[in-house]
């Protein structure tokens, strides 16, 4: 399996206050990586590291052997999408327009091009017939299948979701999650920080557990679920699966 | 000669109409243009104000950028803490007197007001920003775009939006603030109120009609503001095509998506 994403001693301090202490993960082409792990253990963090929304303080990543750090920053957002807890749709712009700005702006395609696009991920991800909506007239399920459909748009080749139901009321969460399943069945590699453990289980092959900034265990979920090795994710998953 | 208020006030504009039409085309002339061109300084500024350097960068980078911002921060200090008649005075005679050049009265009120627009813009347009959700930006970081896009892309439109209202106060204030411009001899209408008033020495009835004009100027220019800014809250309602359960009947796009992109 190629890899795409190597990180090697990633570390990342706000002022005084030390957020990653240094982190190794390797992603191959087409996995799926569930990260989870107590709140504050610098899981969201991780991730915006990697396509750089925060710079990190040390260490290195590399994508499909790049340094990102010296990569041109818009090929490195291109081909590393995001998928936001908050969805940050563009309130500007309607549901199509959210799909096609990106695409005519900072991949140079034609507008038709563009608008194909933008339709097949809207209607894949079940969004078609609200193309024509403003973000403020969308619920909130709709705004995040909307939001993967526009990063969908820029054909990445690794995509990013920062706890992507985490702002969803319950009835919304299936949606949302069964959109990722199809892009699993589609071969995309993501990487996905959630708080959805049933949905980690079955659709990840790998589950990294964090705490206190650093990768405690990375373990299929068939492992890690059943038979965890390390005492802080036993006694983490014994918290959050007792309901 | 008449020995009515109304009886003057027919007169004056008997006499003088021409003088108060030109003199208010003149006013508005200077409040658009100064508007104008002060909110595109404004716009321009609050997108060198808020470009943030990669930790990588090299010096040089770094110390134009800090130049940059120091020079501009100057700019809206000097030029909000000064007033503007006094600013008319300095550029006016200070052009002829330093540089040889002596600007029409009009090129001097054009520059004079745009730049003083220009600096109160910039701090309107930093508020506009500062109220539009830092998701947004990131947002725009994530899809690849530099920061000239996602600020006129994204972050722009949205401020514009929220910064309307003190805009059009903007506008307001220079069609009543360009009076001041008198002291360099612009005819907008107060200096031709004064040419007026002065041949006959009725003072009352020549500046009652100048407030009416002025208050002409702003009350239609206010209505006018508002009726653009429900323009750009956009439609209240959209099209859903199809059913949930059917869409995939219906594919034809309806409308042009270059509007936005």
């Amino acid at each position: 399996m190629a890899e795409i994403l190597h990180v090697t001693g990633l570390y990342k301090r706000f002022g005084g206050n030390e957020v990653l202490s240094g982190i190794d993960l390797s992603v191959g082409a087409g996995e799926v990586v569930c990260v989870i792990g107590p709140s504050g253990s610098g899981k969201s963090t991780f991730l915006r590291c990697i396509n750089l929304l925060e710079e990190p303080s040390g260490g290195q990543i590399l994508f499909k052997g790049q340094d990102v750090m010296k990569m041109p920053a818009s090929l490195l957002h291109a081909r590393v999408g995001m998928v936001f807890q908050q969805f940050n749709l563009f309130n500007n712009m309607t549901a199509l327009d959210n799909c096609v700005a990106g695409q005519r702006r900072v991949l140079r395609r034609s507008r038709e091009e563009s608008v194909r696009k933008a339709m097949f991920y809207l209607e894949r991800v079940g969004m078609l017939p609200y193309r024509d909506a403003r973000p403020a007239q969308l619920s909130g399920g709709q705004k995040q299948r909307a939001a993967i459909a526009r990063a969908l748009c820029m054909d990445p080749e690794v995509l990013l979701f920062d706890e992507p139901t985490s702002a969803l009321d319950p009835e919304m969460v299936d949606e949302v999650l069964s959109v990722i399943r199809t892009l699993k069945d589609g071969g995309l590699t993501m990487m996905i920080v959630t708080h959805e453990m049933a949905f980690a289980r079955d659709a990840a092959d790998r589950v990294v557990f964090m705490d206190a900034g650093k990768v405690v265990e990375d373990a299929p979920p068939s492992k890690l679920f059943v038979k965890p090795e390390n005492p802080r994710t036993q006694a983490f998953l014994a918290r959050t699966m007792r309901g | 000669m008449p020995n009515t208020f109304f009886g003057w006030i027919g007169f004056l504009l008997e006499k003088y109409g021409g003088m108060f039409l030109s003199g208010a085309a003149n006013t508005l002339l200077i409040a658009v243009v100064g508007t104008v061109a002060g909110f595109i300084i404004g716009l321009l500024v609050a997108i060198v104000r808020t470009i943030q350097l990669k930790r990588d960068a090299g010096g040089l980078k770094r110390a134009a950028l800090g130049a940059a911002k120091l020079l501009l921060n100057a700019y809206i200090e000097v030029f909000r803490g000064t007033p503007m008649i006094v600013q008319a005075m300095v550029v006016y005679y200070g052009a002829s007197q330093y540089l040889g050049l002596n600007l029409p009265a009009m090129t001097a009120a054009f520059l004079v007001v745009s730049i003083n627009t220009g600096a109160y813009m910039a701090e309107i347009v930093r508020g506009g920003i500062l109220s539009v959700d830092a998701g947004q930006k990131e947002a725009a970081i994530a899809v690849g775009m530099t920061h000239w896009q996602g600020m006129t892309g994204v972050i722009l439109p949205q401020a514009i939006r929220n910064i309307l209202p003190s805009v059009g106060n903007e506008f307001v204030v220079n069609i009543k603030d360009s009076s001041v411009l008198n002291v360099i001899s612009v005819t907008e209408v107060f200096f031709m109120s004064k040419s007026a008033a002065g041949t006959y020495y009725r003072y009352f009835e020549v500046f009652f009609i100048t407030s009416v004009i002025y208050f002409i100027l702003t009350f239609t220019f206010t209505r006018l503001l508002r009726l653009v800014e429900k323009k750009l809250s956009g439609s209240a309602s959209y099209t859903v095509y199809g059913s949930q359960s059917s869409y995939q009947a219906e594919i034809e796009v309806k409308r042009d998506p270059e509007g936005e992109a």
